[in-house]
């Protein structure tokens, strides 16, 4: 498992239509259900909505993680979405999120889903990281962004 | 200065790890060494160890679950969500530099009052601590089914067989697995578990008992942590050894320990005590009860335990009915003394055994032996002295006074059966007189328990 495979590039789209928060998390979700990683799409919205009652997962520095382990995700995924514009998503510091990851990961997932996962999250605490990404026009340069 | 921090969200999915990055980065930008213990779904990673405590100032603890703050005492801990470490990670960084240092003397002191609770104990308590409910659910799920009469289980479709298929055929089978396998997952974390389960599963099968599984949990957690920390893999492999190469070859190791190391010695034992007690049928009837009592105890549902129980069930056959009589009253003791002691000697027990003492009584009164074993487990070379003689007393005893019981079962509910049991009144008399031996062997041999602040 590396990241081409947990983020494929079916599954990256660089500019986002939505403008609210709900808009964003279902244009994702058709996205990562498009490709087949999904068995109960509703379950796994439902999942991703109970984590953002929570708390907000719009981390601020214009990044937000909707994520949900749950049994509707046959095999591990993430969906990355780029809006230019900026969309509000009840953000923690109140800016508007440019980077969206939506995360999605089996009830019984094994390790090596969590190790990239938590690889790419600390990665993404770095401002060059998020600013690679954001300036990303290809699938290459998105890859690219993550690599040390 | 050197600073910690730990980082646990309740999925462990993202926020763990961001919270950690943003904590390190914030720490080296203003020059300050730190480390982080993340608690994410893989299980804690760079754990802060007893060494890194001594050395810190302050810790910083960004979580949204609870994290044991006992090994802490005596340094700063600064309390955060994980949210407000990703958010504001210097102010939290500056504001734990700049917390007064507690007293060095406080650093110290209580890690060395309290030698008790790291370590192999800290192994066998955390696997004792899971064990206790599903001793008390089973042994009380097994006694309700002689509420039903003691022979009821026997009829196939009935209430009581399925009580005694919940509590004996799966709880009880059980109990060493979940045993072993969370002294294990102590030791080596999460990739230990696999292994100390399958250890613990095959102690029982071989009948070790839970003397076996507390042999096979340590060896399992020790062998899985050894492989983790020795096996150097390169990087695009390292994924596979928590999921793959950890349980695969530890629990290899220790299934093929346990069936060739441990289980051929036990069952050549188990032989060997067998022949020596059918030559002892004609001895003193007063040292047969003294020994089959405290084999009776000994390792409760282990190989020296099922000896002494199938040699009295075997001579019922034989219409000799006094050593089955011994061997019962020797194997309610056991729980019946050790729930008097955690009464008469309450510091001596930990609440969560407090607790379990008196669903040990029930246990008790209807010879379910297991309800003893989590104290056992627990402090082995204190308790099982004390049972074992408490046993012996009772078993002497009920062979001295000429008792005989024609079931091989059924505890206190048996005694209500009309001419199941001779000399009822003496019979009782050598159970109480061996748990109060036991209580009296505990609370003189016990120390306290640790306390839980």
């Amino acid at each position: 498992m590396n990241l081409q495979e947990l983020l494929a590039p079916s599954r990256v789209k660089f500019g986002l239509q939505s403008t609210t928060k709900a808009d964003v998390i279902n244009e994702l979700i058709d996205i990562l259900d498009a490709d087949g990683k999904l068995s109960d799409k509703n379950q796994y919205k439902e999942a991703v909505l109970h984590r953002e009652k929570e708390f907000s997962t719009g981390i601020g520095m214009g990044i937000a993680i909707p994520h949900a382990k749950d049994a509707s995700v046959k095999e591990a995924a993430l969906t990355l979405g780029i809006s230019k514009a900026g969309i509000d998503y009840e953000a923690l510091d109140g800016t508007a999120a440019h980077l969206f990851f939506l995360i999605a990961v089996p009830a019984d997932s094994n390790d090596v889903h969590l190790k990239v996962l938590s690889y790419i999250s600390r990665k993404l605490m770095h401002e060059e990281v998020r600013n690679n990404l954001l300036s990303a026009t290809t699938y290459d340069d998105v890859i690219a962004a993550f690599k040390d | 200065m050197k600073l910690l921090a730990i980082t646990s969200c309740p999925n462990g999915i993202a926020h763990t790890y961001m919270a950690a990055e943003s904590l390190q980065m914030a720490a080296k930008s203003l020059g300050f060494e730190m480390k982080v213990e993340t608690r994410g779904s893989v299980g804690v990673e760079n754990e802060i160890t007893m060494q890194d405590v001594k050395e810190a100032h302050a810790i910083i603890i960004a979580a949204d679950t609870n994290v044991d703050r006992e090994r802490f005492q005596g340094i700063t801990i600064i309390d955060a969500s994980v949210q407000e470490a990703i958010k504001n990670p210097k102010g939290l960084v500056e504001k734990a530099a700049s917390s007064q240092k507690a007293a060095t003397t406080a650093t110290t002191a209580p890690v060395q009052n309290k030698p008790t609770r790291t370590g192999p104990y800290k192994h066998l308590m955390n696997g004792v601590s899971h064990m206790i409910p599903l001793v008390a659910a089973g042994g009380l799920i097994i006694a309700l089914s002689f509420v039903f009469g003691i022979e009821a289980f026997k009829e196939k479709g009935t209430l009581a067989a399925a009580l005694m298929d919940i509590g004996g055929g799966a709880a009880f089978a059980l109990l060493v697995p979940i045993l072993a396998g969370f002294i294990s997952y102590s030791i080596a974390d999460r990739p230990g578990l696999v292994p100390g389960l399958v250890g613990g599963m095959l102690a029982s099968k071989i009948g070790s008992g839970f003397l076996g599984g507390i042999i096979a949990g340590f060896c399992a957690g020790y062998i899985a942590l050894w492989i983790k920390n020795a096996v150097k893999l390169p990087k695009s492999l390292e994924g596979l050894k928590p999921m793959l190469i950890i349980p695969l070859f530890s629990t290899l190791l220790i299934g093929l320990l346990m069936i060739y190391v441990i289980g051929t010695p036990v069952k050549g034992i188990m032989d060997l005590m067998t022949e020596t007690l059918k030559g002892m049928s004609s001895a003193n009837a007063g040292f047969l009860g003294l020994l089959l009592g405290a084999m009776m105890a000994f390792d409760m549902g282990g190989p020296v335990n099922k000896v002494a129980y199938t040699f009295g069930v075997g001579l019922l056959g034989s219409n000799v009915f006094e050593p089955m009589a011994a061997i019962m009253a020797a194997g309610m003791t056991p729980p019946l003394g050790l729930a008097l002691a955690t009464y008469i000697a309450k510091k001596k027990f930990t609440p969560e055994e407090q607790e379990a003492g008196k669903a040990a009584s029930v246990m008790g009164i209807s010879f379910i032996t297991e309800g003893a074993i989590p104290f056992a487990a627990a402090d082995p070379v204190r308790v099982i002295p004390s049972i074992m003689i408490g046993s012996a007393v009772t078993g002497a005893l009920s062979m001295i006074f000429n008792c005989a019981l024609r079931a091989p079962h059924g505890g206190i509910f048996v005694l209500l059966i009309p001419n199941a049991v001779d000399n009822l009144g003496m019979y009782i008399v050598a159970i109480a007189a061996g748990t109060i031996v036991t209580a009296i062997m505990l609370s003189i041999l016990k120390k306290d328990a640790p306390t839980n602040d």
